[in-house]
């Protein structure tokens, strides 16, 4: 017995008629991505939606291949069992029939001549901000929580920091705190000696 | 022997609820014949459950595929040494073996702290033996391995491939032996809500188990990187996944606490913060076990999921809500006289290294839950993956790096001018040369120059440190080089162990910011056909197809492909990669295809190539990534577990160093960077 491996895209050419079909129907779907068919081919799920956008009069492709594959770092794959990003899941996962789906269509918005920009937004448009591998800029909720959580903790550090040395200074002026036996010029040398003052 | 082990799941359930119950009565009718029952009750908890763990080894060694648990994740074939790790890899074993693990923890924690800390032992105790009860009850109800099939399959399922690895067969166990030990320091700090005592003698409960938790957190950590690296084939070792998230979460407050508690060492201050962080790291311990094994957020670790998701929700929503009670109502008993002389202070490093771990943890944690709260808000459903953690977590990162190489700088209570300008002279330089060389050498990304240069700066600290400590010993004692540096880690193992972690870490960041210049290019080869690119040192590289191969092994069929690899017209030799399907007997698959990556390592650049599939039955698809640094992040790991090592090796009681003004005061040196005649 041999092992029985296909491509992944020589295997969606084949099935492009069950694949268009598929498409349709997850269209139908809401836009809460509710699995669309249960009738999907294996491994698609039904997940896989078409992402079109007209081609622009007299398109060429703006996005370079490095480009493309950076923003298809930003797309995640839709087959939902993988965390992977659409790039990083069609060069590593051969079983997976989602990621070249939408490699595919990837491919055709650049020869449509869109930017980058405009491809992830037409992704986001039909599959949701899910699609994303990060909530959009615009979430302040996601984005700055993080950021405010640790300024507010910083800033109740440094209120902490400055009761603990007014209770410091106060005790300070209440005169000596420690029961210790030694002059105050004797504490002093102390000091200066633990932190190295009176090194040359 | 397996019906025993069977039993004695059931007796150890019993006892887990005796000896919670008579201890926490003895606690509060402070009744010693109560409080010894109860401590007798934990043993013997321990005792019933290692039986029914050897119940489960037998069962699994002797490949008795009657039991559900044996047939579901063994086969006849498996080598020994993953059918012994099969314990632990299922739901059902994992619940048993967190139970074992704990139930050990406690014997030994109860045992050797309870001379010394009679008024906590008891909430101690009945606290661990209420967390004992529930993850038996666990076992018992809902995750039993000693269920029988209503009949005897002739081979059992096997374990998947993936996981028959020398890493996933040390990772599991690795994490949960640092789960379980946040358990302890939690157990004692309920014990000293109930107790309103907080002493020396928990301190160093707490600081023990604390530090061994950590310990066995990284090592556990690091170890799951490499397996997701050599295995996966997806080209990196993290990728912000919520299980990876929700080990990182206890290991970074488990970070802070062992940062903050010297405070309290010192200065006897930030007890309740102390309290607070050691609940918090059980908790998010709590959470990491329940996202492992509820599935709740989409993840790749979905092997795990099963049915206990709701018990471990109830179990932690009620653990942070008796929690949240016990600190809200008991939390002034533990107030502590605090006062601080400079905000330029080793204090005050500590408290910003405190919330820059804990600022890092929060973001983790938001990351991880916010697909979860989007949706329950009845918002759309979003993905939160490295984009989001990488852009949050950077700047947090390099905040923390630089706080390493301040921190150990300052000096306790008040840093003068004078003090501050020698201690960063030397550090400081080296961080401005490490820059100045790479911007010559032509690096432009300011993330990783500023990574770097940081890098160099702590670097600086850390051989400074040494330094002058070598240079001491040799003043004092007349010591080699080498002697002087084996007997000032020797006599002070916390200090310079904990400098020696600090060097792994900056081997950790030096790595991760060689991810910016990683390029990965998709191809297509026919056999003879070559590829050729440069990689982000700027060598030419060159590929060659050596055609694709078919063949098939007992339990697999293989495909591969080998890359004949020229770096600057060099051969160096041939790289391949697999795809491999396992088969059971009947040549049926088994599991999904998995990928064997062909990894190139030398210590500036890993070549990772990964066979996507074939087509036509010649072409290979093949992603070629180049990886520069990786070698670094596993030798700043296992640099810190020798670290983690060094600090944990218990030190002669006369030997421990009394912090601050305690310390000897020759005139040459600040106190504080003394090491203390013996």
């Amino acid at each position: 017995m041999t092992v029985t491996v296909t491509s992944r895209r020589e295997f969606l050419s084949r099935a492009g008629g069950v694949f268009a079909a598929i498409a349709l129907g997850a269209e139908a779907a809401t836009a809460q991505g509710t699995p669309a068919s249960s009738e999907s081919m294996p491994g698609m799920n039904g997940q896989v939606r078409p992402v079109r956008l007209p081609a622009k009069p007299d398109a060429k492709p703006v996005v370079t291949p490095e480009e493309r594959d950076a923003l298809e770092h930003r797309l995640h794959c839709q087959c939902g069992t993988c965390t992977l990003d659409v790039y990083t899941c069609r060069t590593t996962d051969f079983t997976c029939a989602v990621s070249p789906a939408m490699h595919r269509d990837v491919l055709a918005l650049v020869e449509g001549g869109h930017s980058a920009q405009e491809i992830i937004d037409a992704f986001a448009a039909t599959y949701g901000e899910r699609v994303l591998m990060a909530p959009k800029r615009s979430n302040i909720l996601a984005w700055f929580t993080p950021g405010v959580a640790v300024l507010v903790g910083g800033g109740a550090i440094a209120m902490l920091l400055r009761r603990w040395k007014a209770e410091k200074q106060s005790h300070a002026l209440a005169g000596p705190l420690h029961d210790v036996d030694a002059t105050s010029d004797e504490l002093a040398r102390l000091d200066a000696a633990v932190r190295g003052d009176d090194r040359p | 022997m397996i019906l025993i082990g069977e039993l004695s799941l059931w007796v150890a359930l019993l006892m887990a609820a005796w000896s919670m119950t008579v201890s926490y009565a003895g606690g509060a009718s402070r009744r010693l014949d109560l409080v010894d029952s109860g401590v007798r009750g934990l043993y013997a908890t321990f005792a019933m459950v290692l039986l029914a763990s050897i119940g489960l080894w037998t069962a699994l060694l002797s490949r008795d595929f009657s039991l559900e648990y044996v047939a579901g994740h063994i086969s006849a074939s498996m080598p020994s040494a993953y059918v012994f790790t099969a314990f632990w890899s299922g739901q059902a074993g994992s619940m048993l073996f967190w139970a074992l693990i704990l139930s050990m923890y406690g014997t030994i924690a109860i045992a050797t702290s309870r001379a010394r800390n009679q008024e906590l032992v008891p909430w101690a105790t009945g606290t661990l033996s209420a967390i004992l009860l529930f993850f038996i009850a666990t076992t018992v109800f809902k995750a039993n391995p000693f269920i029988r099939l209503p009949f005897t399959p002739l081979d059992g399922r096997g374990m998947n491939p993936q996981l028959q690895n020398p890493g996933m067969a040390f990772h599991p166990p690795n994490l949960y032996l640092g789960y379980v030990a946040t358990a302890i320091p939690f157990a004692f700090a309920i014990a000293a809500l109930f107790a309103k005592r907080l002493d020396a003698e928990w301190l160093g409960v707490v600081r023990r188990w604390a530090l061994l938790s950590w310990f066995f957190l990284t090592i556990g950590i690091v170890l799951g990187m490499w397996w997701a690296y050599v295995e996966l084939g997806w080209g990196g070792y993290w990728a912000w996944d919520p299980v990876e998230n929700s080990s990182f979460l206890p290991w970074l407050t488990t970070t802070a606490f062992l940062h903050s508690i010297m405070i309290q060492e010192k200065r006897g201050m930030l007890r309740k913060w102390n309290v607070v962080l050691v609940v918090v790291s059980f908790l998010l311990a709590i959470f990491g076990t329940f996202i492992t094994r509820s599935g709740v957020i989409e993840s790749v670790h979905s092997f795990a999921q099963s049915p206990v998701g709701p018990w471990f929700a109830t179990f932690f929503v009620l653990s942070t809500g008796i929690s949240i009670y016990l600190v809200g109502i008991r939390l002034r008993d533990l107030e502590a006289k605090a006062e601080l002389e400079s905000m330029v202070s080793r204090e005050a490093a500590f408290l910003y290294n405190n919330l820059v771990l804990c600022g890092i943890a929060f973001a983790v944690l938001w990351g991880t839950v916010f697909p979860l709260l989007s949706e329950w808000a009845g918002k759309s459903k979003i993905t939160v993956g490295p984009p989001f953690f990488n852009a949050v977590n950077i700047p947090l990162g390099l905040l923390l790096l630089a706080l390493t190489g301040i921190g150990p700088l300052i000096a306790w209570r008040k840093a003068s001018v004078s003090n501050l300008r020698r201690q960063f002279a030397m550090p400081a330089w080296t961080g401005v040369a490490v820059g100045v060389a790479l911007f010559a050498a032509g690096m432009r990304n300011v993330s990783a120059l500023i990574a770097y240069v940081l890098c160099g700066f702590v670097a600086g600290t850390i051989i400074q440190e040494f330094y002058k400590g070598i240079r001491a010993r040799q003043a004092i004692h007349g010591e080699s080089v080498i002697t002087g540096f084996v007997h000032l880690v020797a006599r002070n193992r916390r200090r310079y162990g904990g400098y020696i972690v600090h060097a792994g870490i900056v081997m950790l960041f030096a790595a991760f910011a060689g991810l910016a210049f990683r390029s990965e290019h998709d191809i297509s080869l026919k056999a003879g056909e070559s590829f050729t690119t440069n990689d982000p040192y700027g060598h030419s590289w060159r590929f060659v197809s050596q055609g694709v191969s078919f063949y098939n092994r007992v339990d697999r069929d293989v495909v591969a492909v080998g890359l004949e690899a020229f770096r600057d017209g060099k051969r160096l030799g041939i790289i391949t990669s697999e795809k491999r399907q396992y088969v059971d007997a009947q040549r049926n698959p088994l599991f999904n295809p998995i990928t064997e990556v062909g990894i190139r390592t030398t210590s500036k650049l890993d070549t990772y190539i990964v066979l996507a599939g074939i087509r036509d039955r010649e072409v290979a698809e093949l992603r070629v990534t180049f990886n520069p640094l990786v070698v670094w992040v596993w030798a700043g790991g296992v640099l810190m577990v020798i670290g983690g090592v060094i600090v944990m090796w218990p030190q002669a009681e006369r030997r421990r160093q009394q912090g601050g003004y305690a310390a000897v005061m020759p005139p040459a040196q600040p106190a504080d960077e003394l090491p203390v005649p013996v």
